[in-house]
């Protein structure tokens, strides 16, 4: 069995030495399109971080990355596939690397160009032999809805989709140009052919595995029917093809192109694009090349055209195409910052029913934060399990409020624990989360000095204030927030509640001019609060003002966040992704430069 | 652009380290001649078959020298190799040459060497060495002292040479001196090698045109490829290739349409060239074709489908360019025929389909689903056309 069978049999994970974001997200593109449950590329060797983010289809997900092989190779099991997208210097060591620590894989790309020569030779003389590895330079390896190595076939959602590469066919595609390899695998599929493998050999002089040895594949695989190839002027690699048809070693149709009689207009001869593009005998131009192929027998199309025409004569079986739209593929955004899930509470837990207290209020931790915030012992039960509850409720709301954001950038900028965390609670004010503290007091001088709620609204209105605890963005008259409902019940538990009934007083007025100004979670947890602790704690409405004056309402909120903004960080670390920028489209609008 | 030319000067110096008595002259640099003795002088900038066109002088005085080189610096040479002569016999002049190939580095070897070697191929011995048993072996059958054909070995290696040519090389009583060296070093070995060589030993293609200079610039200060060469500077059609394969597949159409005299240039930008790098790119290919005395005249926009290189990205920079000239060139009635395929090709097609058409420039926009030599024959027909 060749390496292409076994890839086709499920061989296909893939090591990526280095990162390049194109190439690594056209490569979970055509795993997503060829119906892989998840990508082939098991992770990549890349700096200091833990993992790069990806689509894989329309979802998110994170391919860890390995600070050096021997860690890839304790992480990452039954690798098959090298891609090596380092540069060219590093192409040699890296590459000995991976074949040292995974000597059961099948093979590779080198994506680099400007390998050395001496490198390429010594890459020849270790590895050319056991493995299939296309390169240096070219685009890589492609067995439709197995393998997509590299860049060939494109980066392009809307090009992996017109290409066909989901579907397996029976024309094989060798060429030496990268570039040429699309505009080859594109024409098959226009000619109503599907490719059965296509290689870049790279336009490097040594190429690891030869022009000869990808014949060879070809040859060997059962799929192949015919061969598509595209060369070039310089080199001598078609006397290979030549001698290879001659001898019958190959024996399937094979349909050429070479190009290069370009050559013929310039005085001396030219070096082209591709490094071995430059003619150095006589044998080595495009026409001495495309005279020896069609004498052995090859199709060599005169012009390009004439050779695409030769393509829809190629033998091909049936197939048939799987059909995805790839418009709501391409219609993906991406996250920026975390991958958390938004957290809305749809549902909130249920603390107390029936006037019956469900939180059991006995946590000792809970109650030792309570008394140390107090300075006296706790008497009620009601009061722990309320404390308990707001803990609760307010650990976390998601990676979207400003904290957590900043939290989470601090933590991508490489920061420690206690720094990123200060970053996010340095954000707790006026306008997050510091509500409950200004709350507590408009709650306790509304009723301490017997304010009519209509008149408080009226001169906030007048002032063009805000009136803090009142308000959400969301939820509004008819869609209650869940935590300010069920902790309401907490009101049932007490004889009196005059702080929570002032609360629902303002809420009455303000609802009836915008169905958005609600009692929030603030609001109510700094009237529910009042109420509790006067009843059930037996504090003065003098050492609630003390309280209120040393701002430990807000204690409340920065208590538990901490731990959700803490919970932030440590996911960052995990992930890794390296320092956060936010994308220029956040930014500006660019200008256009045309009018 | 892996194989280049180094000069002689840095070949030998190479070979023969500190013992080396030559002399390297560039002409916009003063003269550091000895007082007194017989030279040799040539021109050392990789020019071919110099003992035919009269690049090289033998035994000539410090006066002699001066003369030769202020001469060729007239003819437009400006690199120079002086080096005191060293006395022969002809009998004793042998080719010697080294390759990098697949299979290691390929030895050809002839005992008589000169300036002909070429003529006779049958002459020529043929070595493959992989270790150092092959280079005793070489020693053995060539009779070129071993020590000296394991340094030139090792230099090869050590400074990642992939063609060197020592024609004639002096083998007498046991002492070898190359006369005439030329070598290939494979440029991306230029880390590796430590200074032993470096850019300015690296002999440069004579430039005839300011444009294809600012493109030899430009290259070298971008992670993207730019090659520009100038053809036929009254061209018709003048080419904004993209790709190094797709570029050569359109310049071939032309060519094979018998068009190849109307091509007034050939080149490519590949390898995600930036907004702006594009621009400088497009702008010295616009430059030429207005400059250009045809009367009609065509501007090819073309490439394969792109790996990489983003279509709407570059389209904006050759916007830029046509942009500048937008007026000049519809009052000369240039069409601009395109096609082009890749990332954000969609984007780029529409931008620039807009564009051409409000300036008046558009001859034809064709993407990925057209044939990459559509635009190239739609240029041809329209130049063609009386």
């Amino acid at each position: 069995m060749t390496m292409i069978e076994y890839a086709r049999k499920g061989g296909t994970k893939i090591l990526a030495l280095g990162s390049h974001r194109p190439i690594i997200q056209s490569v979970l593109d055509f795993d997503f399109l060829s119906g892989k449950s998840s990508p082939s590329i098991v992770g990549l060797i890349a700096g200091n971080r833990k993992a790069e983010k990806y689509f894989f289809g329309q979802n998110e997900v994170l391919i860890p990355c390995y600070r050096d092989i021997n860690e890839a190779q304790a992480a990452a099991k039954k690798v098959a596939w090298m891609l090596n997208l380092q540069s060219g210097r590093r192409a040699l060591e890296s590459t000995v690397g991976f074949f040292e620590t995974f000597p059961q894989a099948l093979g590779g790309h080198i994506f680099a160009e400007n390998v050395p020569e001496k490198h390429a030779t010594e890459l020849i003389r270790h590895f050319s032999q056991k493995y299939f590895i296309a390169g240096p330079s070219g685009v890589g390896l492609l067995i439709p809805s197995a393998l997509k190595l590299g860049a060939i076939g494109g980066v392009d959602l809307r090009q992996i989709s017109a290409s066909k590469l989901s579907t397996p066919g029976s024309v094989a595609v060798i060429s030496t140009s990268g570039g040429m390899t699309n505009e080859l695998i594109r024409a098959v599929a226009d000619a109503g052919k599907r490719i059965s493998f296509a290689a870049a050999i790279g336009g490097d002089r040594f190429p690891i595995t030869s022009l000869t040895e990808m014949l060879a594949f070809a040859q060997a695989d059962k799929n192949t029917k015919a061969l598509v190839y595209f060369g070039e002027l310089g080199g001598v690699d078609e006397c290979e093809i030549v001698e290879m048809l001659k001898s019958k070693k190959f024996t399937k149709p094979i349909v050429a192109y070479i190009a290069g009689v370009i050559d013929e207009a310039f005085d001396e001869h030219m070096q082209f694009g591709h490094a071995k593009a430059l003619v150095a005998s006589k044998d080595e131009s495009a026409r001495a090349k495309r005279d020896a192929l069609r004498s052995a027998g090859a199709i060599v199309g005169e012009t390009f055209p004439e050779f695409l025409k030769a393509l829809v004569k190629l033998p091909e079986k049936a197939f048939s195409d799987k059909e995805i739209n790839i418009e709501k593929i391409m219609s993906r955004e991406k996250s920026i910052l975390s991958t958390r899930e938004i957290i809305d509470f749809e549902r909130a837990p249920v603390f107390v029913r029936g006037k019956k207290l469900l939180a059991k209020g006995d946590g000792v931790f809970v109650k030792t934060i309570l008394e140390a915030l107090l300075g006296r012992p706790v008497k009620s039960k009601i009061t722990s399990a309320f404390a308990e509850a707001v803990f609760t409720l307010l650990v976390d709301h998601g990676g979207h409020v400003s904290g957590a954001v900043n939290t989470m950038i601090t933590a991508r900028a490489g920061k420690d624990l206690v720094s990123s965390l200060a970053a996010g609670l340095l954000t707790v004010g006026p306008r997050f989360g510091g509500a409950v503290n200004a709350a507590a007091r408009v709650w306790l001088e509304g009723v301490a000095n017997k304010i009519k709620s209509a008149e408080l609204v009226e001169s906030k209105a007048k002032a063009g204030e805000l009136i803090p605890g009142i308000g959400h963005l969301k939820y509004r008259v008819g869609l209650p927030d869940p935590r300010v409902k069920e902790l309401s019940e907490f009101a049932a538990l007490l004889k009196e509640h005059r702080y929570y009934d002032f609360a629902r007083e303002i809420e009455k007025i303000t609802t009836r001019k915008n169905g958005k100004l609600i009692l929030n979670i603030d609001g109510a947890i700094a009237a529910l609060f009042l109420d509790i602790l006067r009843e059930c704690e037996r504090f003065s409405e003098n050492e609630l003002r003390e309280l209120i004056d040393a701002e430990l309402f807000n204690a409340f909120f920065v208590i538990p966040r901490s731990v959700g903004f803490i919970a932030h960080f440590i996911e960052q670390k995990k992930n890794d992704e390296g320092l956060f920028r936010l994308p220029d489209e956040l930014l500006f609008v660019r200008k256009k430069k045309i009018k | 652009m892996p194989r280049v030319k180094i000069t002689e000067y840095r070949a030998k110096k190479l070979l023969l380290g500190e013992s080396y008595r030559g002399i390297s002259v560039k002409a916009d640099e003063p003269m550091k001649l000895p007082k007194s003795g017989r030279f040799v002088a040539k021109v050392d900038q990789g020019v071919k078959k110099r003992m035919k066109k009269g690049l090289v002088l033998l035994n000539q005085s410090v006066q002699g020298i001066r003369r030769a080189l202020s001469r060729w610096n007239r003819k437009g040479f400006s690199r120079f190799l002086v080096e005191p002569l060293v006395k022969h016999n002809e009998k004793d002049e042998q080719y010697l040459s080294l390759e990098r190939v697949r299979e290691g580095i390929r030895l050809l070897h002839a005992k008589a060497g000169g300036v002909d070697i070429e003529s006779r191929p049958e002459a020529i011995v043929n070595f493959i060495i992989k270790s150092d048993s092959d280079i005793k072996t070489a020693a053995r059958k060539t009779k070129i002292p071993e020590n000296f054909l394991s340094r030139v070995l090792d230099v090869f290696e050590k400074d990642f040479l992939a063609f060197l040519e020592i024609n004639p090389l002096v083998v007498a009583g046991g002492k070898v001196y190359p006369l005439d060296a030329a070598a290939l070093i494979d440029n991306a070995g230029i880390f590796f090698v430590k200074g032993d060589w470096s850019e300015d030993d690296i002999v440069s293609r004579a430039r005839s045109y300011p444009a294809e200079k600012h493109i030899d610039d430009l290259a070298k200060t971008s992670a993207a490829s730019f090659k520009l060469t100038v053809l036929n500077p009254n061209g018709s059609l003048f080419f904004l290739l993209s790709g190094g394969g797709g570029s050569i597949v359109i310049a071939d159409e032309a060519e094979l349409r018998g068009a190849g005299k109307e091509i007034g240039n050939y080149g490519e930008y590949s390898g995600g060239p930036t907004r702006e790098e594009t621009y400088l790119y497009a702008k010295e290919v616009i430059g030429l074709l207005l400059k250009s005395k045809a009367k009609r005249k065509a501007l090819v926009i073309a490439g394969g489908v792109a790996n990489f290189t983003d279509i709407r990205e570059t389209f904006l920079g050759i916007i830029d360019a046509l942009a500048e000239s937008a007026d000049v060139l519809s009052k000369a009635r240039v069409k601009v025929f395109v096609r082009r395929g890749g990332p954000n090709e969609r984007e780029g097609l529409e931008l620039m389909k807009a564009f051409l058409k409000k300036e008046k420039l558009l001859g034809a926009v064709y993407g990925s689903d057209a044939v990459i030599t559509k635009a190239v024959d739609d240029a041809i027909n329209f130049v063609k056309r009386k």
